[in-house]
């Protein structure tokens, strides 16, 4: 006992003198990924294996994430673990390598293919995966085995299988909504109009798209069901609704209805029809937007005055004001994990998009341009594309949340506005 | 026996009161409501119009609803004109800064200033329709402070 | 009776021991070193130092200036009359003071200027994953060699976030030296880089 004793006292000494150095910032550089062409078994087609690789590439790099090795930088083309040296990627300053292997190709195109990750600094495989799918649904293999991959090594949720709704106006004569894929391929047009179409949402499901449309002459929500193409306008008891939003349950919308052309905010119940008020103030209420908890809702308000943010308890219906800094403050949504907004922040004339903690009390701003709005966030709450304008043409871009990138996403035939992220398939 | 059922059958009754008055409630409000929703499916023949050489629009400061001299002194020449028509359309817009839900709002918000005002000079809100397109429908599509005081506006329209 | 003083004596050395490490704690030899703190903290000790230097007078310059002639004498008149006489009366277990005090500043100097050169060396190759709204601290023990090798290093204190680890852990795997520390003084090495600790911290602030 006295023994244990007199040891504890002696290293004691040492631990309570040693020196701790605390490192608070990271490298601005990002990480570099090898993404090594698949391997083919015989008799199977080249390009499998190049494709494969090609599309998680293409994937990975899309939102500047992350650095690619050039191809022709690579030291070797391995498709197996036994082939991997480690060496050959570490030379290259490569963090991360990716392999795989078409293994078989059946009658009917349905393709076995299997991919490994390795971690080059740890000297580790860090992922093994197989993946079944038919050639013509190359792309989305790819979307999967990169949304593996990613969540690896970032710890993140994929969101490459995911969808972008938003508008488009062309030559300011037609009103278009369209969905496409995240980088922006395989755009289809949902409903085009002589109208104007604002507030593109998305339900929880995936399945429906709810917006405004102008086509009887004033603002009305449609709700759109993307595999049939039917459409169906909710008629709220009265004119303008607007702003739907779908709750996290997909049993009800949160809208704006202006009676006696007072805007307020209330539920929609979508199997009962049934409106619930929520705010009842002569001022304008708007934007409602759901917490992910479905508990609370923030929404813009200008009964101070000016827009501001505010957040209401949906049963006690207390409010509670958010934002006070700067003078213009809304379209307010919340981060999936709840503990944060974005929003539009306006400031001496010009309206870029910020971020406020919920339990803070600091605004940051995101954008340095000046027309910014419509943000809408990436599911797994790390990517904001927000609309933006340049030279009287409207389009999309975005941004990383550890700030280090920026992108714009492709320009199209007219102005694009409104992007709506689709939630993750469930 | 039957003091038993009176009772919960009394409190239904009761229920079903409250709930016909507060359905009578919405639907009183739904009618107030019709003069301005019976603008959809209504046709407006550009035959109908009525053509005044007078400029017809209103105009208003960033994010303000509020008329000034100029603009009451504009309605008031129009007053003549909308005594004698039948139908008088308010239509609100908004210049693209901001967002645009609120910009909705705030079209309609102007239009409706306008309304009041013409019905404190005594026209009928029968008459009225009010439509807010927020910034959605800009007479000009540049970035500058001379188009977005022109997208600023009120347009009126007679039939 | 033998039993009894080995009894006694034992006890005794444990009390002493137990003294030492109640003085040990505190005489606190912990420096924490952060990013933004390292020189701003020696700012004031610095000032001191030089302050300090000024007021003891030095024979040296004194043996030149009775080389020089009149001007430097006026110089010699100056410092003298800018010595408070009544103040800084120097005596010798005053100037001991004061320089153990300028070898402890300075000390503290070479490790604070040791150590920000390690933190830019580790935040460069460091990729700091998106932890968002977590606030993270992992710490790895470092055993150095004089020669600047790291011989070993241990994540003693791991975050538990399997990301925020194994970006650290990555971090480390990219350096097997720090040169900075050749040439350094073999006492404040051997008494702080020997074996010292790396905290990773994550804000928790979207950056």
């Amino acid at each position: 006992m006295r023994g244990l004793i007199f040891l504890i006292l002696v290293s004691s000494n040492n631990i309570f003198s040693i020196l701790e150095i605390e490192i608070l910032k990271g490298s601005d550089n990002l990480s570099k990924i090898a993404f090594i062409p698949f391997g083919i078994e015989k008799n199977i087609d080249e390009k499998y294996g190049d494709q494969v690789s090609s599309l998680i590439e293409k994937n990975m790099v899309l939102f500047g994430e992350f650095e690619n090795l050039n191809k022709n930088e690579m030291l070797s083309f391995p498709s197996t673990e036994e082939d991997f040296y480690y060496r050959d990627w570490k030379i290259m300053g490569v963090d991360y390598s990716v392999i795989g292997r078409i293994n078989s190709v059946n009658a009917l195109g349905n393709l076995n293919i299997s991919y490994s990750l390795f971690n080059i600094n740890r000297r580790i495989k860090i992922l093994d995966g197989e993946i079944v799918g038919n050639e013509n649904n190359i792309e989305g293999i790819a979307k999967i085995i990169s949304n593996r991959i990613y969540e690896k090594i970032t710890g993140l949720r994929g969101i490459f299988d995911t969808k972008l709704a938003y508008v488009v106006n062309s030559n300011s004569k037609t009103y278009q909504i369209c969905v496409s894929d995240i980088d922006g391929q395989n755009e289809k047009i949902l409903f085009s109009s002589p109208s104007p179409i604002m507030s593109p949402d998305w339900s929880p499901d995936r399945k429906k798209i709810a917006y405004v449309s102008f086509e009887n002459g004033f603002a009305e929500i449609f709700i759109q069901d993307l595999i049939s193409g039917e459409r169906e306008s909710i008629n709220a008891l009265g004119m303008t609704n607007s702003a739907p939003v779908w709750s996290p349950d997909g049993k009800s919308l949160a809208l704006v209805v202006s009676f006696s052309g007072n805007p307020d905010i209330f539920s929609y119940s979508l199997n009962t029809k049934r409106l619930n008020r929520l705010t009842n103030h002569y001022g304008i209420d708007t934007e409602p937007s759901w917490s992910p908890d479905s508990k609370k809702m923030i929404f813009t308000s200008d009964r101070s005055g000016s827009p501001q943010l505010y957040e209401i308890n949906v049963q006690s219906k207390r409010k509670k004001r958010l934002t006070k800094d700067g003078s213009y403050n809304a379209r307010g949504k919340y981060f999936p994990d709840g503990k944060s907004i974005f929003f539009v922040h306006g400031n001496n004339g010009n309206f870029q998009i910020a971020t406020k903690k919920l339990s803070g009390r600091f605004i940051s701003t995101l954008t340095s341009t000046s027309l910014d709005e419509s943000p809408t966030i990436s599911p797994n709450g790390n990517i904001i594309i927000y609309a933006t304008k340049k030279d009287e043409n409207g389009y999309l871009a975005g941004l990383t949340l550890n700030g280090k990138s920026r992108f714009a996403l492709p320009l199209k035939n007219g102005s694009v506005r409104e992007p709506a992220w689709s939630p993750l398939l469930k | 026996m039957r003091r038993l059922f009176m009772e919960p059958i009394g409190i239904f009754i009761l229920a079903m009161v409250c709930q016909l008055y507060s359905c009578a409630q919405n639907v009183s409000d739904s009618v107030e409501q019709m003069s301005y929703a019976s603008v959809a499916g209504e046709e407006y023949l550009e035959g109908d119009k009525i053509e005044t050489n007078l400029n017809n629009k209103v105009f208003f400061d960033f994010d303000k609803s509020s008329l000034d001299a100029s603009d009451k002194s504009l309605l008031e020449q129009y007053l003549p004109f909308i005594r004698k028509a039948k139908i008088v359309r308010l239509e609100g817009h908004c210049d693209e800064r901001g967002t645009r839900e609120y910009n909705l709002a705030l079209g309609e918000r102007r239009a409706l200033e306008v309304r009041d005002f013409l019905i404190v000079k005594g026209i009928s809100g029968k008459k009225i329709r009010v439509v807010s397109f927020g910034e959605e429908k800009p007479l000009k599509r540049a970035s500058t402070e001379q188009a977005w005081s022109e997208n600023r506006r009120v347009e009126i329209s007679l039939y | 009776m033998m039993n009894r003083v080995l009894t006694s004596f034992n006890t005794f050395a444990l009390i002493l021991l137990f003294l030492s490490f109640v003085f040990s704690v505190f005489s606190i030899k912990t420096l924490k070193v952060n990013n933004t703190q390292s020189m701003k903290v020696n700012f004031f000790e610095l000032s001191e130092i030089t302050e300090t230097q000024k007021r003891l007078p030095r024979a040296k310059p004194i043996e030149k200036i009775k080389e020089a002639g009149l001007i430097k004498t006026k110089e010699i008149n100056q410092l003298e009359a800018s010595l408070d006489v009544e103040k800084y009366k120097i005596s010798k277990p005053d100037i001991k003071k004061e320089l153990s005090k300028i070898k402890l500043s300075k000390e503290r100097t070479e490790i604070l200027k040791i150590s920000s050169i390690i933190q830019d060396k580790i935040s460069s190759v460091w990729i700091k994953p998106n932890s968002l709204s977590k606030m993270l601290t992992a710490k790895v023990l470092i055993n150095l060699a004089p020669s600047g090798e790291i011989l070993n290093y241990e994540l003693v204190e791991p975050s538990n976030d399997r990301i925020f680890d194994n970006s650290v852990l990555t971090a480390m795997n990219k350096i097997s030296f720090l040169e900075e520390i050749i040439g350094i003084e073999r006492g404040i090495f051997e008494s702080n880089f020997r074996n010292f600790k790396l905290v990773f911290k994550s804000s928790g602030e979207i950056e």
